[in-house]
């Protein structure tokens, strides 16, 4: 038995190594079997967080939506960070979806982490001033693999100011111009003032949506809530 | 007296390899810790983007970046697999297996490497620390330094 003891221990060991890998990488059966219960019983809900209001970020914000929707949502992101271009579909889907109940507002926080985030925010700022910021934010978390791999970013988002119609020379002044320097700034004073560190930050009626229930099975489920709250739904 | 002579050296031998037991245990339980530390970011890489992106950590940087696998395989996992042989090697060491912790001497003399190979591209190409990353090249480290205090007891 001896003889076999230091085997033992070491298939043990190999089975649960391999054990935990095969369990954590099957996360899909979870998060759905805490989504699917009945739309009525107890959800998974942000109204556990605080209320946060923050100091105002860049004025007029990135909206979409009416004003006067019930469901706010505030997401904070960066062009270049790979769950923010995860999220970027989502959140289209969220629009289509909930139409003029939801407000959308994108707010700039490039991480310093990302070489080309603070371009890349610029560049979505400066199609802003000719009136063109989702279109150029689509664009650029669409194609963030393309252009995240590049040395100069630069020439690839004119390339895509090009393509959505915006004066390109003036897109070129507009991209190192203080007002669009001032406008991330202002982004990145609100995110701290709401203690935001990570992106992408999602926040719901000022509530913290918290990261895992960001896929579009839970989002759904928050923003109904928040519906049956205001007495929409 | 011949008899004597015979077992003395014989004894000191014993005594030496005894002396390095807790030392392999030590490196065992080290190992344990830097399987499960690999295991987590073979999880993280497999699963792909699902932590956010963090002011502090560069993780998420790190782990998607183009050095995060080598033709097609995590390097995390490799790492779990070179944790996984320290362990085994390290444990049948505590059992008496000499080989065993004769041939711990070059695997962790090659993860010492890549491990600072892995620092070099941190501190320096990618520019982004991965604390879990980091936590292995201290483990490896650490791993290094018990090796040698084994070798030179041991010899």
């Amino acid at each position: 038995m001896k003889r076999l003891l230091p085997f033992i221990i070491i298939l043990v060991v190999l089975g649960v190594a391999i054990g935990s890998v095969v369990y954590m990488t099957k996360p899909q059966a979870q998060p759905n079997a805490n989504a699917s219960p009945s739309p009525v019983g107890p959800k998974p809900s942000p109204t556990q967080a605080p209320v946060k209001t923050g100091v105002p970020g860049a004025d007029p914000p990135h909206t979409m939506g009416p004003e006067n929707a019930p469901v706010k949502i505030e997401e904070f992101g960066d062009f270049e960070c790979p769950p923010c271009g995860l999220f970027h579909p989502i959140l289209k889907q969220m629009h289509q979806e909930f139409g003029d109940k939801l407000h959308i507002t994108f707010r700039e926080f490039p991480l310093p982490t990302h070489n080309h985030a603070i371009p890349a925010a610029s560049a979505a700022e400066a199609a802003g001033m000719q009136g063109k910021f989702w279109e150029m934010h689509a664009l650029i978390f669409e194609n963030q693999n393309t252009w995240k791999t590049e040395f100069d970013v630069r020439p690839v988002f004119e390339g895509y100011a090009k393509r959505i119609g915006l004066d390109v020379e003036r897109f070129k002044r507009d991209v190192n111009s203080d007002r669009v320097e001032q406008r991330i700034f202002l982004d990145g004073k609100r995110a701290r003032s709401m203690d935001v560190n990570s992106t992408p930050t999602v926040f719901l009626n000022g509530r913290e949506v918290p990261f895992q229930s960001l896929p579009a099975d839970t989002l759904r489920v928050l923003i109904d809530n928040e519906l049956r709250a205001a007495g929409t739904k | 007296m011949i008899k004597e002579s015979h077992r003395e050296p014989r004894q000191s031998a014993i005594d030496n390899r005894q002396s390095t037991i807790p030392l392999y245990v030590a490196a065992a339980l080290l190992s344990l810790v830097g399987l499960g530390d690999a295991v987590y970011l073979t999880v993280q890489h497999l699963t792909g983007q699902s932590v956010p992106c963090s002011v502090t950590s560069g993780c998420e940087e790190v782990l998607t970046s183009s050095y995060a696998a080598f033709s097609g395989i995590p390097l995390a996992a490799v790492g779990a697999a070179a944790y996984f042989s320290v362990f085994s090697l390290a444990t049948l060491a505590v059992f008496g297996y000499r080989t065993a912790g004769l041939l711990l001497r070059p695997l962790v003399a090659v993860m010492v490497l890549v491990s600072l190979w892995l620092f070099y591209l941190q501190a320096f190409v990618i520019r982004a620390f991965c604390q879990f990353c980091l936590l292995s090249a201290a483990i490896t480290i650490a791993l290094m330094i018990i090796v040698l205090v084994a070798w030179k007891k041991g010899s």
